[in-house]
């Protein structure tokens, strides 16, 4: 199920406009990451996704048919829907009971759903009795999570999903998110850790101040510091270091060191120079330099 | 970006009243619209409150809180030229009959709710409501607890109104609508609206308890506030002129 944003205006209020002509696909099976500052209109455009607000112009096409035409439901069924505060959502008494209502509220509670139910219970390890409330903050939204990817939406969107997580929470919700999305849900997320865009997007958008300023494969974007500056943000560190590494090759008597254009290339630049260096030989020898990598070494030394 | 009930800031003449005359003189100037039934009185009140309400560039929400007034006085209105007849018979009803002085009566209604409700709404965009609480404190001899206890009901209304419309938000995302006709669907509406909203108000008057206490809420005396709210001339002025309105209400 694809995605479709055409120069898409929205606003809160008719006064402030938030997003000022925002376009971009998001194709059937994408994991996609949306980056920006606090305030740069991610939130907004995720509310867009699912209808929870209207465009002023433009379109917002959840396969191929606008939002404006899908009623509330019809839409919650296609764009599941992960909001940053669990406590929003959870309602029921039980954990068990909480799943179900995801399907009472699409209206589709039958044997099938409390099958589901069951086996998401197993798949998360939950106690179906504990009381929701009294979870922790990983464990509600773990809920949350489960609760939104029980009814098996084609396409997730997930609002900061890690914030406020733990690192081993943070990867338990990380890895079910990249177990759905190997098996073909379509993933949206925002996210303020450059680390997990940089490990699990395939594709970045870079959003500032309401507008789309870069997209493309994951790996290009984050090495671009030129517009990653221009929307006020850090790249991850690992491109940080492989680039350091890439400016260090004059200082190892020319030897080239690696390059450092794809993620993996970036690992393996690390690994040559830190563990085996008589591998370097072996990398090939052309290494374009990327936009804005001499700033690389000074921020990094900064650090 | 304000919200309901929310100061405004600014530096009109109404805004640097005294909190206790902004308090007192709307209660007063209230109090005066429900004193007289003259329909002439009750226009030139509600006019006052309008051009006060200009005078503080306040029209905005003025007219928003004169909508939901009307609404509300329209109920009121209906009820009074339907079922108490009084003047020259208009309409034949059943029950009695729609007269003239019904209609009066209805329109006194509407416009004495209207007049008597603007200042009351306008005293909260115009004071900050800690101002009010430790003027009340201050000047009144209000206990702090109480006084404090009013400001922060205040002060939660915007908190618990953006926090509804974020579980309305993420409950609408589950597939939950809210645009539900029919008692029966709106009542299964209260579990996925009401327990987190009650949920998240526990904790977070538990959590401003707590707060209050590690600051030394229970020190705190009539003494502890270090901001003084003496009465200006124009202050004088402006409470003896809502008390004159009271006095003309009473003899109207
Ligand atoms: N309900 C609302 N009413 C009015 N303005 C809003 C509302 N929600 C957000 N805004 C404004 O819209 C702008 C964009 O907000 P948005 O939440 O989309 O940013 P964001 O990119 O998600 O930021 P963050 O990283 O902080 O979550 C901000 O300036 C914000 O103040
Ligand atoms: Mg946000």
């Amino acid at each position: 199920m694809t995605i479709e944003f055409r120069d898409v205006h929205a606003s809160y209020n008719a006064d402030i406009p938030i997003l000022k002509g925002v376009s971009f696909t998001v194709e059937d099976g994408e994991f996609v990451a949306f980056v920006g500052t606090n305030g740069a209109g991610k939130s907004t455009t995720m509310r867009l996704v699912n209808g929870l607000l209207k465009p002023e112009s433009g379109e917002v096409l959840v396969d191929g048919v606008p939002t404006t035409q899908l009623k509330t439901s019809e839409l919650a069924r296609r764009v599941g829907f992960l909001f940053q505060n669990p406590d929003n959502q959870i309602c029921c008494n039980t954990v068990r009971e909480e799943l179900l209502f995801s399907f009472r509220a699409l209206g589709a509670l039958d044997a099938e759903a409390e099958r589901r139910v069951d086996e998401i219970i197993a798949e998360f390890a939950f106690n179906p009795d504990d009381d929701p409330f009294l979870l922790n903050r990983g464990t509600r939204q773990l809920l949350a999570l489960a609760s939104t990817i029980v009814v098996a939406p084609p396409v997730i969107v997930l609002d900061e999903p890690t914030t406020g997580l733990d690192f081993r929470e943070c990867v338990k919700v990380m890895d079910i998110i990249r177990h759905l999305h190997e098996n073909g849900t379509t993933v949206i997320m925002v996210c303020h850790d450059m680390e997990v865009v940089a490990d699990f997007a395939e594709r970045v958008i870079v959003m500032s101040d309401g507008c789309v300023v870069d997209q493309g494969p994951t790996f290009e974007v984050l090495r671009n510091r030129h517009t990653l500056k221009a929307a006020n943000l850090v790249p991850p560190q690992i491109v940080d270091i492989s680039l350091g590494l890439n400016m260090m090759r004059p200082d190892l008597e020319g030897t080239l060191v690696a390059t450092a254009n794809t993620l993996n290339e970036m690992e393996l630049a690390i690994a040559t120079a830190v563990g085996k260096p008589e591998a370097a030989s072996s990398v090939p020898t052309y290494a374009p330099t990327a936009p804005g990598a001499e700033d690389a070494l000074v921020e990094g030394g900064a650090r | 970006m304000n919200g309901f009930l929310e100061y405004v800031p600014g530096t009109s003449l109404m805004h640097r009243l005294n909190p206790i005359v902004k308090l007192l003189g709307a209660i007063v100037f209230a109090v005066a619209c429900f004193f007289s039934s003259n329909l002439v009185f009750l226009a030139c009140m509600l006019v006052l409150a309008l051009a006060m309400a200009a005078s503080c560039g306040m029209m905005k929400p003025t007219i928003g809180l004169m909508k939901a007034v009307f609404a509300f006085s329209l109920l009121l209105a209906i009820i009074q030229i339907l079922f108490t007849p009084s003047g020259d018979a208009l309409v034949v009803l059943p029950w009695g009959y729609i007269g003239t002085g019904s209609l009066i009566a209805a329109l006194t209604t509407v416009v004495r709710l209207e007049a008597a409700a603007i200042p009351l709404f306008l005293t909260f965009y115009v004071t900050k409501v800690s101002d009010m609480t430790n003027a009340a404190v201050k000047v009144l001899h209000v206990p702090y607890k109480y006084a404090f206890t009013f400001s922060l009901t205040v002060h939660f209304i915007p908190v618990f109104l953006n926090d509804m419309k974020g579980i309305m938000e993420s409950q609408t995302a589950r597939g939950v609508e809210f645009d539900q006709v029919g008692i029966i669907k709106k009542i299964g509406l209260i579990m996925p609206l009401c327990v987190p909203l009650l949920v998240s108000s526990v904790r977070k008057t538990n959590s401003a308890a707590i707060a209050a206490e590690v600051r030394g809420f229970n020190l705190r005396t009539r003494a502890s506030g270090f901001k003084q709210y003496p009465f200006a001339a124009f202050d004088v002025v402006a409470l003896l002129a809502v008390v004159a309105l009271l006095v003309v209400a009473i003899i109207l």
